[in-house]
């Protein structure tokens, strides 16, 4: 393919998933902003930042997770964890916020220990220790306060970060800016995180060309952990309460965005700028349906559509490609459109 | 081909999206917009105030936006105020899960000239106008003996089931029972005792009390569990009709033993008039006809009601009985 001339390059690049996913969000925006008189506004854009952001940290880093073939689902019920302890230690244990804030962080990476623990040490599969987790993290946040002690009044120097404007921003932006920059140059600019593909497509290569499989993945899960706790700290301000139920249901929305943003669920190919554009188009259209005035179940229905859209619109040229070739030569199919086996546990 | 046939189609949605005019679909130029907000949508309780809503609003020529959580997260309320405020509503009636959590929204809705009122469940008082309030404790407390001294003809032995010792609102409302009760010389409270609001547990405390008290007339429970689990106890022991059995409850719990003729009486309040109240007093808000300040609200057809401080009252609870509980689906 690279030596391919420039204008099959063009054509490729054009056809590319996230061009699709930003046509996609292209369309859901200017038809939002047409039947909706209020959508375009800043007021209502700002919204959209600080209504995703939370979910959008999520999705981040369970970019790197799949990318390594792995899953967490327990992403959301550490994220309530995370908040519960976080109003512990502020109220109870008499913490500024900023102190409780950071021992949260600390937290959360011992949650994301656990799975990554748990992953490499004993090769139970990501999908059976995350929703073992699921269920733990939300069990403790419950029995820690009994299903209804929940933490308030929190003091206005921290709900700015998650209510109020900075820079002329929503205050959470720059967080989420920081760790989206983050986290690309760690999958697309450093040798260090470029292996997780490397690994999601196949573990055992992986081990044999010298890659460090266990630390690696390790790794991407306690960076879900720590960065599961940094949304419930913002999830906390935006809301001014942390309750036991916070971010219920995250770990899915999370997924989603990850998978419209052309990541195989496999492992092995994805992109961060892709989740970029996931996350956006699940937020804009969970907002505008209200400003079409459409029920809130539709986001559902639509962002399932959504999915299945993106999905056959980014595999089907590749699998058209590769039918149109075979009766000539038959070679194998491109490598990046039949997605890798299902990733054994990394070892 | 195909692939900038795919490409077209987005490009054509994009263009479809972007060439329509604004104006066009901005709903109801001069109309009044009411968003009114159940603590959860599928909730039968709130698709029940759902229905005296829209009552209220086709009465008053007013748009009405019904919309709420669909799952269990906190947040979810928080977004849908929000957007319902950046949609430019004219009143926000919001029923609210968390009352901290929400109020921050709330606040930021009046502070856009949104007015805000609640129902069924306060926010802070700094974030809305007015509480539709469904039920105050003496209004609990008093239809709750009255209703026990009218089914045992004014004398007899009772016993009160409730949720446990230490419930705040249950002792609350036993206050206000108890105070009552000095109006029914006749009427004796012979045990007080707990089910830990589990029906099981109120059936077997039912048996209980109807072996250790055979002149028993009456079991309230004053837990809504505790109303099928007494009847089930008195039906069982066989002494339907003999020993009555009323409460505090939900319709669709008790619709059974109603008919069964086990259970005379199911005591709440009416839920359709609570979402109709709550639009009347939304769209009256926003007209300037309801201001802080007013002792009463007059409601249309529905009547008049007494304003106390900020809480409109919904008044007396509703009895659910024979003849009306099928009315009711929740």
């Amino acid at each position: 393919m690279s030596s391919a001339p420039a204008s099959h390059r063009w054509r490729a690049a054009l056809f590319r998933h996230e061009t699709l996913l930003l046509a996609l969000l292209a369309t859901e925006w200017c038809y939002f902003n047409a039947v909706g008189a209020h959508f375009g506004t800043l007021d209502n854009t700002y919204d959209i930042v600080r209504h995703s952001v939370e979910f959008g940290l999520l999705a981040l880093v369970m970019t790197p997770v799949i990318l390594t073939g792995g899953i967490d689902l327990s992403v959301g019920s550490l994220l309530g964890l995370s908040a519960i302890l976080f109003g512990k230690l502020w109220r109870d244990a008499g913490l500024s916020p900023a102190a409780a804030a950071a021992c949260t962080l600390g937290i959360g990476a011992l949650g994301g220990g656990l799975n990554a623990t748990l992953i490499t040490e004993l090769r139970l599969p990501p999908l059976i220790v995350t929703l073992g987790t699921y269920s733990l993290f939300r069990g403790l946040a419950e029995a820690i306060t009994h299903g209804s002690d929940t933490f308030t009044n929190f003091p206005p120097s921290f709900l700015f970060l998650g209510q109020e404007r900075w820079l002329g921003l929503p205050a959470q932006a720059p967080i989420f800016i920081v760790v989206a920059l983050g986290v690309w140059l760690l999958v697309h600019r450093m040798t260090f995180g470029r292996c997780f593909r490397t690994i999601g497509f196949s573990p055992e290569g992986a081990r044999y060309a010298g890659i460090p499989v266990k630390r690696r993945v390790g790794l991407v899960y306690v960076l879900a952990g720590t960065v599961s706790a940094l949304a419930a700290i913002i999830y906390t301000a935006r809301l001014g309460q942390a309750r036991a139920d916070a971010g219920t249901g995250y770990e899915l929305y999370a997924i989603t965005a990850v998978v419209l943003g052309g990541t195989s669920i496999f492992g092995g190919v994805g992109s961060v700028h892709g989740t970029l554009l996931g996350i956006a188009a699940i937020a804009v259209l969970d907002n505008g349906l209200v400003h079409a005035r459409q029920p809130r179940e539709a986001a559902g229905v639509l962002t399932g559509v959504l999915l299945l859209i993106a999905l056959t619109g980014s595999v089907a040229p590749k699998l058209w490609a590769a039918r149109r070739r075979r009766p000539a030569a038959s070679p194998p199919p491109p490598a990046s459109a039949v997605s890798p086996p299902l990733a054994t546990p990394p070892t | 081909m195909k692939k900038i046939a795919l490409l077209l189609l987005f490009a054509g949605l994009a263009l479809a999206g972007c060439s329509k005019s604004p104006d066009t679909s901005a709903p109801g130029a001069k109309k009044l917009t009411v968003a009114l907000l159940p603590k959860s949508k599928g909730n039968a309780y709130f698709i029940s105030c759902r229905i005296g809503a829209e009552k209220a609003a086709a009465d008053l020529g007013v748009d009405l936006i019904f919309d709420g959580p669909t799952d269990t997260d906190p947040a979810k309320q928080n977004e849908i105020v929000d957007n319902w405020t950046n949609l430019g509503v004219d009143v926000i009636a919001a029923a609210c899960e968390n009352k901290e959590g929400i109020s921050t929204a709330l606040r930021k809705a009046q502070a856009k000239g949104i007015k805000v009122i609640t129902y069924d469940a306060d926010a802070q008082a700094d974030a809305r106008s007015f509480f539709v309030n469904q039920a105050t404790p003496d209004g609990i407390g008093n239809a709750l003996m009255d209703e026990a001294a009218r089914l045992c003809d004014k004398s007899g032995e009772y016993a009160i089931i409730t949720a446990t010792l230490t419930a705040a609102n249950q002792n609350e409302w036993k206050k206000y029972i108890d105070e009552r009760n000095a109006s029914f010389p006749d009427m004796k409270l012979v045990a007080f005792r707990p089910c830990d609001d589990d029906k099981d547990k109120a059936q077997a405390e039912a048996t209980a009390l109807l072996s250790t008290y055979p002149n028993l007339k009456l079991i309230m429970s004053i837990c809504s569990p505790g109303v099928p689990g007494a009847a089930e106890a008195v039906k069982q022991a066989g002494k339907a009709g003999k020993v009555k059995v009323m409460g505090l409850g939900l319709p669709n719990e008790n619709k059974r033993y109603v008919h069964e003729g086990v259970t005379d009486s199911v005591i709440l309040w009416n839920t359709q008039d609570l979402g109709n109240l709550t639009v009347q007093a939304a769209v009256a808000l926003v007209k300037g006809t309801l201001k802080p300040g007013d002792t009463s609200f007059t409601a249309g057809k529905l009547g008049t009601f007494a304003i106390k401080g900020d809480n409109i009252l919904l008044g007396k609870p509703f009895i659910f009985n024979k003849g009306n509980i099928d009315q009711f689906d929740f």
